[in-house]
């Protein structure tokens, strides 16, 4: 039986250490510098004895193996998977293993975070000790307790001074209120900056620890399983999200794991030789209490203190690096929000190296940076598909990253079950979220034409036929795909996916599906693809609710309440934290009602989906579903995506986007989510210096920026790399090919005003009236051309008028420096005045004129008749 | 029956209407006149729709009129109107002023016939502008210059026909009038950065003007039926007197409402 167990044990073990290869996107496997091995994996002796009559009896004695997947160049909010056998089995688990909420516990693994390394011959400073590691909450680090009850003073590995009554802070400080009769222990925080937090009430805890702090807790005390087993993602802050607890580059970390063992105990006492209330593996889900001696709050005893992993973990640099370390006036490169992790990593790279330049990542829409880039206001721009030139010079596109978009989730499975990480979406079922089809509430029941559909995506039939043995709770956050509100090549691609699927197309049009469920009227035959999803919804609910009365808002757009950037989607799926508006709230009973944010949602029913990046979702540890395809489900893996990748076909001009057909991906078992971001630059009319530094970034991004890792310089997963051999070969020869030409700047100019003159300020006229268009609504505003273009000419705020102001001239001297300084104004190529006309009001007036005419005749020909007839 | 209703839409629309916009245009000069007495005239960046903004003259082609806020087609019964998107006339920046071409008084009929350095008088809150005329502009034709720095710009709008037939009855093309001044008024931060659809030229109201058309129908209908019931107790002579002021009233109501779903710039 033993020998079976221990069978059982080194088998899960084996699924620990590879789960987080399989998790990862394939890259993560081959990311690790020695192959498969965890970063970290440590094995350590527990026990616990008790006193029985004065008599010492060991009542539990194990092995404990703890393994970390990652443990170096990390950076803030990253999630690492943490693993481990052989720990006592948790009993009372609450649904919340995080901070506070998960201290009604018995038996659980607590994780923390801690500043310093567990090695003794460092300067004390640098040594982690309980002071030195992050919780949230005072419950946490402060006991106060009857004699009886304090299980902490009868501890037989702590010291003398810690088992007295009153020990932490000596004297203990007015602002603790401290009850002279009773036990008292207090862990204080020692922050970074040297101030000591008492951390005995909420008042003196450190400010990253105030309620209604930013980031959620971190710290977890997390369950084992029946077997000893368990696993869970523990996410790391850095100093720029903790500052007290001030982990950096520069400063060591470690991730402590204690397992609570329970107390051992020194002599006969009740309250510390407690077995625990609860049986292992069952649920406290009604917060009931739990024996002291065996809960997370005593992680800080002695007993459970030296029981401690200490995983050093180390972080890359922080995203201000470049800014603090190089003075040179950085580059800037603009647009897609897809690059941001590998931008994240290259840029280092290239500030610290002298020979390279200052390359800055500006996150904006697309078409936004397209225009940036071609008419000088920016170096080049990060694009994941074609964009029409408005401009008189050509544009070049290197291929520099592949990766893409995947839907994010998290999911809890019913009865504290852990996570749903399996999740299946198919095209209609994007529809049905985007179109904002579900009711959210009963409040979008009144909806007119669709009172019908279900509440949220998990009470659709179609949705738990492809997801079984998920809760059918009804919330709002089920409703809705948390997307973008900007334009952008992500939303244009998720809506190629929905408009090459036949079923989801028929839906849309306004055909039910096979359960009845209907299109919201306000987007049925919407056109798709779109690369900024609209918010047609105006329906506002009659209710009797005061705060609803007092803010008429459109309620579905309320529950979709898109954002505009990919970041703050994946943060609010790794918070569960909805960005649906419908919370009212007011102050005091006089104010009036304002409506925001709901709360985070409780870990056990999280439940939200949001429209992620590849890398932002690796980098976080988010779960991706997977898209359905012609015959499966396919998820964002490399696989996915290089089998999407034997489908991109070269353009004819070889410095023009690859073709990346969605039908032919779906239809191929393609990853639907695959894009290729490109760096676009022109070939004509740039700077020669910015010449030379778009063409040095695409050369070494496309090189050294492909080797997969987490280092300065190197590509993070979530992408796939490009490289000289196999299917991204011609991916490779491109990027060479454009960084050859844009370096060169031989591109032929389409002008026809003549002149080397004219064509640099034809160029710079371009930027008046396109940039001003493209500033007010992505470029895509379809009105009567002139009149808003012309009017958004003038209007646009100051600032940025003298801004294109100095650009024109600057694109001036550039052209040669021969512009005559005479008062006269040049002349600038306009682009035409665009055809607005009405045929109704072409027609109505001589339609009204002919129609009265003629019955006017008929009227009196058929009285002629009447009266011939009646004299007749 | 057909003769009637499309002789009466025709007649209001060129003629009657003409003396309705006359009215309005009256009550207009004198509100705006009190409010920039008085100093209260607005001067945007947001301004209630239908407020008079500015008064707009053209010496050349004889247009003396009060503009008022918002472009919709029904705005633009009482008079020009300026777009929402835009500065306010004689502010620094760009603005567009719509007008109609035959309908309602066609403040706006002759605009194409003006030409380069013709005068165009503006006054708003902040004071009078004199606008010189760069040109006229029509589909296809090049936009004008970017405006200097400092400029204020001035684009009047509205129809005009395409074909040489009936050319004062079928405005279905846009024409463009640019003009600008040296100087301009400082402008108010904050302007709206779109428009809706019907507020556009050419734009068309529809969805909020159906329920009131409706309602004007059923009482046209609810007229009729009346008058021949009437007609079998009264006298022919008292029937028609009673009944012809109520009759006119309402069809006129109604042709109001009718031109609301019709282009603005007819």
């Amino acid at each position: 039986m033993k020998q079976r167990m221990r069978l059982l044990a080194t088998a899960l073990l084996g699924v620990t250490v590879t789960l987080p290869a399989a998790v990862g996107i394939g890259g993560t496997a081959t990311a690790a510098a020695d192959g498969d091995a965890p970063a970290y994996s440590q094995t350590k002796h527990l026990d616990r004895t008790i006193s029985v009559q004065g008599q010492e009896i060991e009542i539990d004695s194990r092995d404990m193996t703890v393994t970390v997947d990652r443990t170096t160049q990390l950076r803030g909010r990253e999630r690492v998977n943490i693993s481990w056998t052989g720990a006592h089995p948790t009993g009372g688990r609450s649904s919340s293993p995080f901070g506070e909420k998960g201290l009604l516990q018995e038996y659980p693994v607590v994780i923390l975070q801690c500043r310093g390394l567990d090695d003794p011959s460092l300067a004390p400073d640098k040594q982690l000790a309980p002071e030195t590691c992050w919780t949230s909450s005072r419950a946490q680090r402060t006991q106060v307790a009857d004699d009886s009850e304090a299980a902490w003073r009868h501890d037989k590995y702590a010291s003398d001074a810690q088992r007295a009554q009153k020990f932490g802070l000596d004297p203990i400080p007015a602002e603790c209120n401290d009850v002279a009769t009773f036990s008292t222990r207090i862990t204080p925080f020692r922050a970074a900056n040297g101030t000591v937090y008492a951390s005995c009430t909420s008042e003196t805890m450190p400010p990253e620890a105030a309620v209604g702090a930013a980031f959620p807790p971190a710290e977890q005390a997390a369950f084992s399983d029946l077997e000893g087993n368990g696993h869970t993602k523990f996410e790391v802050r850095s100093d720029v999200e903790n500052e007290s607890l001030g982990c950096n580059d520069t400063v060591a970390c470690s991730i402590v794991v204690i397992p609570i063992q329970g107390i051992s105990c020194l002599d006969d006492d009740a309250a510390c030789s407690r077995g625990g209330q609860f049986e292992a593996g069952s649920n406290n889900f009604s917060s009931q209490g739990v024996d002291l001696t065996a809960s997370p709050t005593l992680w800080w005893s002695e007993s459970n203190w030296r029981n401690r992993f200490s995983i050093p973990i180390t972080f890359g640099l922080p995203p201000d690096a470049c800014t603090v370390l190089d003075d040179r006036a950085p580059t800037g490169f603009y647009g897609s929000e897809l690059m941001s992790q590998a931008s994240l990593q290259w840029s280092p790279s290239f500030c610290l190296d002298k020979k390279r330049f200052k390359f800055q990542h500006n996150k904006m829409a697309d078409a936004a940076g397209f225009t940036l880039a071609e008419n000088g206001g920016g170096a080049a721009a990060f694009v994941s598909s074609k964009h029409t030139v408005k401009g008189t010079d050509p544009m070049a596109y290197a291929p520099t990253a592949v990766t893409g978009f995947s839907i994010g989730y998290v999911i809890d499975r019913p009865g504290n079950a852990g996570e749903f990480t399996d999740l299946k979406l198919n095209a209609r079922l994007v529809a049905k979220l985007l179109t904002q089809s579900y009711l959210g509430s009963e409040l979008g029941r009144g909806h007119p034409g669709m009172s019908a559909n279900p509440v949220g995506i998990n009470l659709d039939p179609e949705f738990q036929k492809l997801n079984p043995g998920l809760d059918t709770i009804t919330r709002e956050a089920a409703a809705t795909l948390l997307s973008l509100s900007e334009s952008s090549d992500v939303v244009q691609s998720l809506t190629e996916y929905i408009a090459q699927d036949r079923s989801a197309m028929e839906w849309v049009k306004g055909k039910a599906d096979p359960w009845g469920m209907k299109v919201n009227p306000s987007y049925r035959k919407i056109k798709l693809p779109v690369a900024e999803w609209p918010l047609l919804d105006d329906y506002v609910p009659t209710t009797n609710d005061e705060c609803r009365q007092q803010n008429p808002t459109p309620y579905f757009t309320q529950l979709a309440a898109p954002v505009n950037s990919i970041r703050k989607i994946a943060e609010a799926i790794l918070d569960a934290w909805p960005n649906v508006q419908t919370r009212c709230d007011r102050s005091a009973v006089t104010d009036p009602w304002k409506i925001g944010r709901v709360d985070r949602q409780g870990v056990g029913t999280r439940f939200m989906f949001g429209v992620v990046s590849m890398g932002d979702a690796e980098r976080l540890g988010l779960d991706q579903a997977s898209l359905a395809t012609r015959s499966g489900y396919v998820a964002p893996t490399t696989a996915g995506l290089t089998k999407a990748l034997r489908l991109a076909e070269p353009s004819k001009e070889g410095d023009e986007p690859f073709t990346l057909d969605m039908a032919q991906m779906v239809r191929k078992n393609a990853y639907p989510g695959t894009m290729i971001v490109y760096t676009a630059a022109r070939t004509a009319n740039l700077p020669e210096e910015d010449a030379a530094k778009v063409a040095q970034f695409i050369e070494v991004s496309t090189t050294e920026g492909q080797r997969e890792g987490y280092g300065n310089g190197e590509l993070p997963p979530g992408y796939v790399p490009i490289k000289k051999a196999g299917v991204t070969a011609p991916l490779w020869k491109q990027a060479q090919a454009v960084a050859k030409e844009i370096g060169e700047q031989s591109g032929a100019t389409s002008t026809d005003t003549g002149g080397g003159d004219g064509g640099g300020t034809g160029d710079g006229g371009a930027v008046d009236g396109d940039g001003a268009g493209a500033g007010t609504s992505g470029a895509s505003d379809p009105g009567p051309g002139s009149v808003s273009e012309v009017g958004d000419n003038g209007t646009g705020d100051e600032p940025a008028d003298q801004g294109d102001g100095e650009d024109e001239k600057s694109t001036d001297d550039r052209a040669g420096g021969k512009k005559v300084k005479d008062e006269e104004q040049e002349l600038v190529a306009m682009p035409p005045t665009t055809e607005v006309s009405s045929p109704v009001a072409e027609r109505i007036l001589p339609l009204l004129l002919l129609v009265a005419l003629i019955s006017a005749i008929g009227a009196n020909l058929v009285r002629l008749r009447h009266l011939r007839r009646s004299r007749g | 029956m057909c003769c009637l209703v499309a002789g009466w839409m025709l007649a209001q629309m060129l003629y009657l209407g003409g003396l309705a916009q006359d009215r309005a245009q009256d009550a207009l000069y004198t509100e705006f006149r009190g409010e920039l007495a008085a100093g209260t005239a607005p001067i945007g960046p947001v301004v209630e729709v239908g407020r008079p903004v500015a008064t707009l003259s053209i010496p050349h082609i004889g247009v003396h009129q009060v503009v008022t806020e918002g472009t919709a087609s029904g705005d633009l019964l009482g008079g020009p109107g300026h777009l929402r998107n835009t500065v306010l006339p004689g502010q620094l920046g760009t603005s567009a002023v719509f007008g109609r071409a035959s309908t309602y008084g066609a403040p706006f009929a002759r605009i194409g016939e003006l030409v380069r350095g013709d005068q165009i008088n503006v006054t708003t809150a902040q004071g009078a502008r004199r606008f010189k005329v760069i040109g006229v502009r029509r589909a296809g034709d090049p936009l004008p210059q970017p405006r200097p720095e400092g400029a204020s710009r001035l684009v009047l709008v509205s129809g005009e026909a395409s074909a040489a037939r009936l050319p004062s009855l079928s405005p279905g093309r846009v024409v463009y009038v640019d003009a600008e001044a040296d100087e301009a008024f400082p402008t108010p931060a904050g302007l709206p950065r779109v428009v809706p659809d019907p507020e556009q030229a050419m734009g068309t109201e529809s969805g909020a003007v159906m329920p009131l058309l409706t309602l004007c129908l059923g009482l046209l209908l609810a007229l009729t039926l009346g008058v021949i019931a009437a007609r079998q107790r009264f006298s022919t002579a008292v029937v028609w007197v009673v009944a012809t002021p109520v009759v006119i009233a309402v069809a006129w109501l109604t042709t109001d409402v009718v031109m609301r779903l019709l282009p603005n710039l007819m």
